[in-house]
């Protein structure tokens, strides 16, 4: 009895264990044909390899822990693949390096996934190496070497398995310039441009991005479609050409902006702004050293920090040119429609305009972006600065305020001493033979 | 009393142009450089005017210096070569404006066809035209069109530099506008020497009398 009551039990217990068994192969048949047929679905498009792949890689979860503890997913949306441009070359073509011999590429240890994908731009520029060699120009690629871990690479741009045609790119949702430009675009999106669903690339172009605030590259994107700008500003702008050189557009194009100076480096010889050489950072320390209270380089202190930029060689003749720019990026992108500009002269021409009371000194940076410093805004009324400042003026807002007093000496002795004449005159009128001979009044 | 003609026709022109343009450009001047504090005209206006009376000016000069340059009458800017004559005799008429004249006595300068500037007016009159207003008029059109002159701002050391320059100039001409009528009112009546730069005739005293000259 008992031996047969033992039999019974293991009996059931294989059972068990076969039934959990065969659940399990059930399971992974199941995945496999869901995968599958995703893949199918994924896109008829695609060749047989690349569903092949797919029917792994469109498992969602798909991952591979890296060195750094961080997750690499190696989940591709099969669908979103098939629509993309990428679809009729197929995963080989990227993913040159995995065969069937090495695959998964288990030998490979991936660092980061931030590595990873840097080292896949090496795949994008063999195809693509014009396009990347503007990229490697750009702000962006700079910040990249400099190792900038947020600074976009292509992937950071273009969706690896779902790259998309120019023309489905969304001037309204600004992608994907507003993933890291958000506040920018959101102002962006209620100026005029932004009204008129014109996309970031139009001002800065889609992959050899500058820095916003160095170069004439923005100011002649304005002109490249506001053409004859400059000849419908002359016709009411007293030096509209200066205008031009001297303040940027949305200084006037969005009013609510604050504004303020900018005071660049220039050498007058090269006819450049001045850059900080590579590797030696000198700007920093000099500025720092003229401004030893640290509340912002005053009138003599500019001065001394020309002095030390000239000082390094006789070909070189550093001067400070001044712009009037708006204070933020944000306040860049606020361009409002004509009608709406700033056209009243008095704004900037007289004396506590707001646009002067904030005024920096500026480098051009190793990474291509100014390097800026604080000033005080007397440096823009201080006789000292007709040296220094010589490159900035507007008539009005930022006159000397020694010749406002030698003004009002002349104005004083030019009343004063004729008054004085006639009153001597009248007082001695009683002792004089004759005072002015015959006076017909 | 005899009358001598000592203002020809181009020569009241000139300085009747040169009168109300320089009152012109120095209120519109105030106004350009005082927005918010004097506001008689708006700043677009007050630089759209200073700039047409610049150039007004401008060619109003050339009726002065080609009217002197080929007639007889430059003769009145000769120079008094010795430096002694010249200085003493600066200081004799400076010491009749500042003493003399309230005494009552004459003018120490004679006026006559080529001798119409005392030796202050002589010298202080060809500083100014041929070196003030010249560079006033040139700082001037260099601020009116920035951009085309450039090249020349850079080299004079910016428009900063520039503007100082003509600012300068302008606050001496300030000065002058009202110191200028007042000596042309103290000649032998005070409305004389107004009435002789509109008929062109100084009245002299007699032949050998003395009289004040021109301001």
């Amino acid at each position: 009895m008992t031996v047969t009551r033992r039999r019974c039990a293991a009996t059931r217990t294989t059972f068990y264990a076969g039934l959990a068994i065969a659940a399990r192969l059930a399971l992974v048949v199941v995945v496999l044909a869901v995968t599958s047929l995703t893949a199918r679905a994924a896109g008829s498009a695609l060749s047989k390899q690349d569903q092949e792949c797919l029917g792994c890689h469109s498992t969602e979860g798909l991952e591979k822990k890296l060195a750094n503890g961080e997750t690499l997913s190696l989940s591709v949306q099969g669908p979103a693949f098939a629509k993309s441009v990428h679809s009729k070359i197929g995963c080989a073509v990227c993913h040159r390096n995995i065969t069937l011999e090495n695959h998964p590429p288990l030998k490979t240890k991936i660092a980061s996934i931030r590595e990873n994908s840097i080292e896949l731009t090496k795949v994008c520029s063999s195809c693509h190496g014009e396009i990347f060699k503007l990229y490697e120009g750009s702000i962006h690629a700079t910040l990249v070497r400099d190792g900038n871990p947020g600074a976009p690479i292509c992937t950071d741009c273009h969706s690896p398995h779902a790259v998309m045609p120019k023309a489905a790119y969304d001037a309204a949702t600004g992608a994907p310039c507003s993933k890291c430009h958000d506040p920018i675009f959101k102002a962006y999106a209620g100026s005029v441009h932004g009204k008129a669903a014109l996309g970031c690339s139009n001002c800065h172009r889609a992959h050899d991005v500058s820095a916003a605030t160095t170069g004439d590259r923005l100011k002649n994107a304005c002109l490249e479609c506001h053409q004859d700008a400059l000849a419908a500003h002359q016709t009411w702008l007293p030096n509209a050409a200066q205008h031009f050189e001297t303040v940027s557009c949305p200084a006037c194009h969005a009013p609510a902006a604050k504004r303020k100076v900018d005071l660049r480096l220039y050498d007058s010889v090269t006819k450049q702004r001045v850059a900080e050489k590579e590797g030696v950072p000198q700007f920093e320390s000099r500025v720092r050293s003229a401004d030893a209270k640290g509340a912002g380089l005053d009138a003599m202190a500019l001065h001394s920090l020309l002095r030390e930029f000239n000082r390094e060689g006789i070909d070189n003749e550093t001067t400070l040119r001044g712009r009037l720019e708006v204070s933020t990026g944000v306040e860049a992108h606020q361009l409002m429609d004509k009608s709406q500009a700033i056209r009243d002269c008095a704004k900037c021409h007289q004396q506590g305009a707001d646009a002067f009371q904030s005024v920096t000194v500026s480098i051009v940076g190793p990474d291509g972006r100014p390097v800026r410093y604080g000033a005080q805004p007397e440096v823009l009324n201080s006789m000292i600065s007709v040296d220094s400042v010589g490159g900035f003026y507007a008539v009005g807002g930022t006159r000397i305020k020694l010749l406002d007093w030698l003004l009002a000496l002349a104005v004083l002795g030019g009343i004063g001493v004729p008054l004085g004449h006639l009153t001597v005159s009248w007082l001695v009128r009683k002792y004089a033979k004759k005072i002015g001979g015959q006076e017909d009044s | 009393m005899p009358r001598i003609y000592v203002h020809p026709l181009p020569v009241r022109i000139w300085h009747w142009i040169n009168a109300l343009g320089f009152v012109a450009m120095i209120v519109t001047g105030f106004q350009i450089r005082y927005i918010g504090l004097i506001d008689l005209l708006s700043f677009r206006t007050a630089v759209v005017l200073h700039n047409w009376i610049g150039f007004v000016l401008i060619g109003n000069f050339f009726i002065w210096f080609l009217f002197y340059l080929f007639s007889d009458k430059i003769k009145v800017y000769h120079p008094e070569l010795s430096p002694l004559k010249h200085f003493r005799a600066s200081f004799r008429q400076l010491r009749y404006y500042g003493y003399g004249i309230f005494k009552g006595d004459p003018n120490p300068h004679h006026l006559s066809v080529y001798h119409k500037f005392n030796s202050m007016q002589s010298m202080a009159y060809q500083v100014m035209m041929l070196f003030l207003v010249p560079l006033q008029f040139y700082t001037g059109v260099l601020l009116w069109d920035v951009n085309r002159f450039s090249g020349m701002i850079d080299v004079l050391g910016g428009v900063r530099a520039v503007d100082t320059a003509h600012v300068l100039i302008f606050i001496f001409f300030v000065g002058f506008i009202f110191i200028h009528p007042y000596l042309a009112s103290l000649g032998h009546t005070r409305t004389a020497h107004f009435k002789a730069m509109i008929t062109g005739y100084e009245e002299v005293e007699d032949e050998s009398g003395h009289t004040s000259p021109p301001a």
